[in-house]
């Protein structure tokens, strides 16, 4: 078993490894001068000289790249053009936990109404009541969140005036506050996710409610919503993982949108507003960052993999 | 199995049989009858317009569906019914074009990886992996910033981040369809890994990969009107729903059918085409549910 | 021997008298300039000054620097206007326009070239420094440094001296009498008067544009990158009881709609500026005050001189007379604004002509005079010229794309297409700068005073003149206005430089506009000042 997580930990490594050679590709594709860009508008002949030469840009690019990925694998991740602050502090202490906590109360959104959605579709399988489930699950897969956002924005912020148009609060300094701030961004956000996850109930469910040690379970007389809820849901578990996983680039592309209507200080409004205003190194921040994020919950999801399914264990991948 | 029969049969009754499976699913045939209205309006688009798409109207700004503009106009006094059909164009393009592009360069990498496996496909599928780690909107906003913005550099930027889904899929595909009986046999038998290739393979993972590339036409447009509505796609005042929305913003108050004409549009065509995709998938093989 | 009254002549001739009824009579918006918008008397107060409170406001435009010697945008200013203190400072009394002593205590003109500064004892610097002579002397010195490079150093090019008489009394010394000053040291587009502090600047002169030290009513206490920026309140400030707010949170949206929907539901308490076509909504809800007239300010399109095709002053006419300003003013900013015929606005009543319209006077929609011009143009057949935009409102500078995609089609008619470019702020701005455009289109907004509102925007080789016009006479007209007092001179003055720049079309004036600022009822004692200047000294939350 060892051998196998050391075996996945290592193939990680190498993935993080093309991820740094494309972020710094990117930074060097980038036109303009970085070290003029860095200075501002006004420098002597020295001053670039020795910007240049502490970026290592007279060096060859191999010895340039270790040079970078050195300085970023300590923390070092250099300093925004514009406001001169420090990117790691910005992308990873102010930027990232914002990210987070819209994510995380999404997809606990999405599953606590996607879940009892697919359960209910399933157990009243071809009834309206599965096609109207179907068609909540299609419907807010489809619907662009940006344009949910904006009109989830004027009904109930502005119209009716229930919850905040914009800005974070950080829950974990006033959870009611910063629930009440996240909440229109996380149904927008979550809204993409409802239909999948109501999907994969339904269709994991199916698969199991005819199965022989079901009809046991209900024949030893144990109430329905605890057969379907213990008994069932042991099979609903991995698909779900496994799909949450997947969508995790979803997730991530949604919360760019999302940010960037509910103007909420996250990841997304940081490479957004990076992008617009052509400040690369940010830029290269931010797709660093969001590539080490996708990676590490790729790496916990296949773990839980292991975990949850005994079958894999033996067999290996 | 029944893929193996299926590929024994004849083409045409291959294709018969899937018409039929696919009229069965309700899904698909609403989906399909979504996408062909829009397609139909996005080719027709010169004739069915009646307005050129930026023409301006200052009069006009602004009015909410009416007999001369039946879904209103803009701030320009641009009739957004016009734009819509336009706009449709330029959403549909960018959703097959970008999806063609990725599929290519990922179909390319893909057999590359399957075919030859060992050690080079290790190393490809570590880089496939890499690019994969890239959500795609994020990714094709790098390009943009780098390349500058313009429909085609949508489409670019779109098809390079579809590069690493479809790589991954073909490949796993490719060693499916590689590891069966009559493709080893074939191959003890001498047959040149070009003939195996063309005639074993590629048809064999033709549907599959073609449910693929169907279900990320949705994806494509979708992120295709995200970068313009976040100003990183096309460049006013081309007709385009993602810059509609976008538009429109400013005005949501005194005119909401400008962010609201162009978003159910695009929703409709999303779902229409998640319908169609997904009917297909379960019309060629129900049994499937992975994807 | 009377002294002459030089500082009274002074104030008198700088005084913009927003009273007048020939002001009044200003052509196309018509009815109530005035009367529609809300002239800017404080809200009725209810009861005495509260003190407590912050005040949240939406804060749309964009912030470049806060460093008051290196600042460009108004969005910037404001903020300023409310951390530092200059010599002297710009009030409103409903009627007119004066400059009042703020960090000195008294002004004084023993004559025409000199200026003495009185100033108040005590006064401190956010970091505990002394804000005494030799503090201001450096302050003043660091502007008009060449080596430090400010755009703002123009203002103090016929300076010849600070003396430092006694360690509250500073003396500035001019090579000629300089009108200009009370502007120049008011001036909201970059405050030369400002006074910094020069340990925090030298400590770090990179920084001190994020981490502004001065002698303001607020410090800065945070600025969280596209999120907010906190002011609080400086306890050591010299108006005593004030500011009564315990702070400001200034949050940063881009999205103008966002904003007002944040001011709609009541999450924000003020915008610093507003989208035109909300306006019309916010002035009939019961809980918001909407401030706002015409400012000193002119909206144009720029077209490079440098380079073909724009290098051609007969094209440049023909552009200028095609264009249809009503419909601007109409469609990109929503009938807040009036057509302008030159740069000279509305405020600088000593010298706008309300009758500019019927003079014949200056650049306006003509057709066939457009034509004309187009046919004498060294470049016959269609003419792309390129046009850079950026997205991203700028309250007083048009909404973004609009007025390219308004101005498009009236150029098409006389066979110029531009090609538009979208880029961002950063990338629009340092094009600009670089002179890597054909056609570009903003404004010069919070002028006071005809010597700022033109010349360093279109004399030679000035720091703003980014389409590289050159027009010795032109120059020479505006030297020579700087000159002098009497205000009849100047105006003779600066029509003829006038004349000069329109005639020659190196840009193409569109309107000056309206420049709003949304309170909520609960804030009191707001004094609005047509300067796009956003004064928190004095207001409480009720």
């Amino acid at each position: 078993m060892g051998k196998k997580l050391l075996a996945a930990l290592g193939q990680t490594l190498l993935v993080l490894l093309v991820v740094s050679v494309v972020s710094f590709g990117f930074l060097k594709l980038a036109p303009g001068d970085p070290v003029a860009l860095m200075l501002g508008s006004d420098y002597s002949r020295e001053s670039y000289d020795k910007l240049y030469a502490d970026l290592g840009l007279d060096r060859p690019l191999p010895a340039q790249y270790l040079q970078w990925l050195g300085r970023f694998v300590q923390g070092d991740w250099g300093t925004s053009y514009v406001s001169h602050q420090d990117i790691f502090q910005q992308a990873v202490l102010q930027a990232l936990p914002v990210t987070l906590a819209l994510a995380a109360l999404s997809l606990a959104l999405a599953l606590a109404v996607g879940i009892p959605l697919g359960v209910l579709a399933a157990v009243r399988r071809n009834s309206w009541l599965d096609m109207a489930a179907s068609a909540v699950a299609v419907g807010g897969n489809a619907f662009p969140s940006f344009y949910l956002g904006v009109v989830l924005i004027w009904i109930f912020g502005v119209s009716l005036g229930w919850f905040p148009t914009m800005g974070f609060v950080a829950p974990w300094q006033d959870l009611g506050a910063g629930l009440w701030h996240l909440a229109l961004p996380a149904v927008t956000l979550g809204a993409w996710y409802v239909g999948l996850i109501a999907a994969v109930t339904r269709s994991s469910l199916l698969e199991v409610l005819e199965q022989p040690y079901m009809a046991a379970a209900r024949a030893r007389g144990e109430p329905g919503w605890r057969v379907i809820w213990v008994h069932g849901m042991r099979n609903v578990l991995m698909p779900l993982v496994t799909v949450i996983g997947l969508q995790l680039g979803g997730m991530l592309r949604g919360a760019v949108m999302t940010e960037v209507v509910f103007t909420l200080p996250g990841l997304g409004m940081m490479i957004t507003s990076a992008v617009q205003g052509r400040e690369y190194i940010v830029v290269q921040a931010g797709i660093m960052i969001t590539a080490l994020l996708f990676i590490v919950v790729n790496f916990l999801v296949d773990q839980t993999y292991a975990v949850l399914d005994p079958r894999l264990r033996q067999h290996g991948r | 199995m029944a893929a193996d029969s299926a590929f024994a049969a004849a083409p045409a009754g291959r294709l018969a049989r899937l018409g039929r499976q696919l009229l069965g699913q309700r899904k698909a045939v609403f989906g399909l009858a979504v996408v062909l209205a829009f397609v139909l309006a996005a080719l027709f688009a010169p004739w069915l317009a009646p307005y050129p798409p930026t023409e301006q109207n200052f009069a006009d700004a602004m009015q909410g569906p009416s007999a001369a503009h039946w879904l209103g106009t803009d701030s320009f006094g641009q009739d957004i019914y016009s734009r819509l059909l336009y706009g449709a164009r330029s959403a549909l393009w960018v959703g097959f074009a970008s999806v063609a592009l990725g599929l290519a360069g990922g179909v390319a990498l893909g057999l590359l990886a399957g075919l030859r496996g060992g050690r080079s496909e290790w190393a490809l599928m570590r880089v496939v992996d890499g690019l994969l780690a890239f959500p795609e909107l994020i990714m094709a906003m790098a390009f943009m910033a780098i390349f500058g913005l313009g429909l085609s550099n949508v489409v670019y930027a779109l098809g390079l981040s579809f590069v690493g889904p479809f790589a991954r899929m073909v490949r796993a595909d490719v060693l499916q369809v590689k590891s069966r009986p009559y493709v080893e046999a074939a191959r003890l038998m001498g047959v040149p890994e070009r003939d195996i290739v063309a005639r074993h393979i590629l048809p064999n993972i033709a549907s599959p990969i073609l449910i693929q590339a169907g279900m990320r036409v949705s994806i494509a447009i979708l992120l295709g009107s995200g970068l313009s509505f976040l100003g990183l796609g096309v460049v006013p005042p081309t007709p385009d729903w993602g810059l509609m929305i976008s538009e429109g913003r400013g005005f949501i108050t005194m005119a909401p059918w400008m962010s609201g004409v162009p978003g159910l549009a695009l929703a409709l065509l999303l779902v229409g085409l998640n319908l169609f995709a997904e009917g297909l998938r379960d019309a060629l093989d129900p049994r499937l549910r992975k994807d | 021997m009377t002294t002459i009254d030089h500082k009274a002549r002074l104030a008198q001739a700088m005084a913009a008298d927003f009273g007048r009824r020939d002001f009044l009579k200003t052509a196309a918006a018509g009815a109530g300039l005035m009367a529609a918008s809300a002239v800017g008397l404080p809200a009725l107060a209810q009861g005495a000054p509260k003190r407590g409170g912050t005040i949240k406001l939406a804060w749309v435009e964009a912030i470049d620097t806060l460093d008051p010697h290196f600042t460009a945008s108004a969005g910037s200013i404001k903020i300023i206007n409310n951390v530092f203190n200059g010599l002297l400072k710009v009030a409103y009394d409903g009627k007119r326009v004066s400059f009042v002593p703020d960090l000195a205590e008294s002004w004084d003109m023993p004559d025409e070239k000199t200026h003495v500064f009185k100033l108040r004892a005590g006064v401190k610097f956010h970091n505990g420094d002394a804000c005494d002579a030799e503090a201001v002397k450096w302050s003043l010195l660091r502007v008009a440094d060449p080596a430090v490079k400010s755009p703002h150093g123009w203002k103090f090019a016929q300076l010849d001296g600070v003396d430092v008489a006694d360690p509250l009394t500073v003396r500035l010394r001019f090579k000629k009498p300089y009108a200009f000053l009370p502007v120049a040291l008011t001036g909201s587009t970059g405050r030369a008067g400002t006074i910094v502090c020069k340990s925090a600047v030298e400590k770090d002169p990179k920084a001190y544009g994020r981490q502004p030290v001065g002698t303001g009513p607020f410090r800065l206490v945070g600025w969280k990158e596209n999120d907010s920026i906190e002011l609080a309140r400086n306890p050591d400030y010299f108006e005593p009881g004030k500011p009564y707010l315990d702070g400001a949170q200034l949050l940063l949206i881009k999205e103008p709609s966002a904003a007002v929907a944040a001011m709609m539901s009541g999450q924000v308490d003020g915008m610093s500026v507003c989208p035109f076509q909300f306006i019309p909504q916010l002035r009939k809800s019961p809980d918001v005050s909407v401030f706002g007239q015409v400012e000193g300010n002119y909206a144009f399109v720029g077209m490079n001189n440098k380079r073909a095709p724009f290098d051609d002053p007969m094209l440049r006419r023909a552009v200028a007379y095609a264009i249809d300003r009503k419909v601007i003013v109409e469609q990109s900013y929503f009938g807040e604004a009036i057509p302008a015929y030159s740069c000279i606005s509305p405020p600088m009543s000593d010298f706008y002509d309300p009758d500019i319209a019927k003079s014949g006077r200056g650049q306006f929609f003509d057709l066939a005079k457009a034509k004309e011009f187009r046919a004498k143009a060294r470049t016959q057949g269609e003419v792309n010229p390129v046009y850079i935009v950026t997205d991203g409102f700028t309250g007083s500078g048009g909404m973004g794309t609009r007025n390219a995609q308004l101005i498009a089609p009236m150029l098409a008619q006389i066979g110029i297409k531009p090609k538009v470019e979208l880029v961002d702020r950063a990338v629009w701005t340092s094009r600009r700068n670089n002179s890597d455009f054909d056609m570009y289109d903003e404004a010069w907004v919070a002028d006071l005073d005809p010597d700022e509102t033109i010349y360093p925007e279109w004399a030679t080789g000035k720091p703003w003149n980014f389409v590289g016009y050159s027009n010795p006479d032109f120059d020479a007209a505006c030297v020579a206005a700087q000159d002098i007092i009497d205000p009849a001179k100047r105006r003779e003055l600066y029509v003829k430089a006038e004349d000069l720049l329109m005639a020659d079309a190196p840009l193409a004036v569109l309107a000056h506009m309206k420049v709003f600022k949304i309170m909520a009822r609960k804030v009191q004692d707001f004094e609005y000042v047509p300067a796009d200047l956003l004064d928190l000294h004095g207001v409480w939350l009720a």
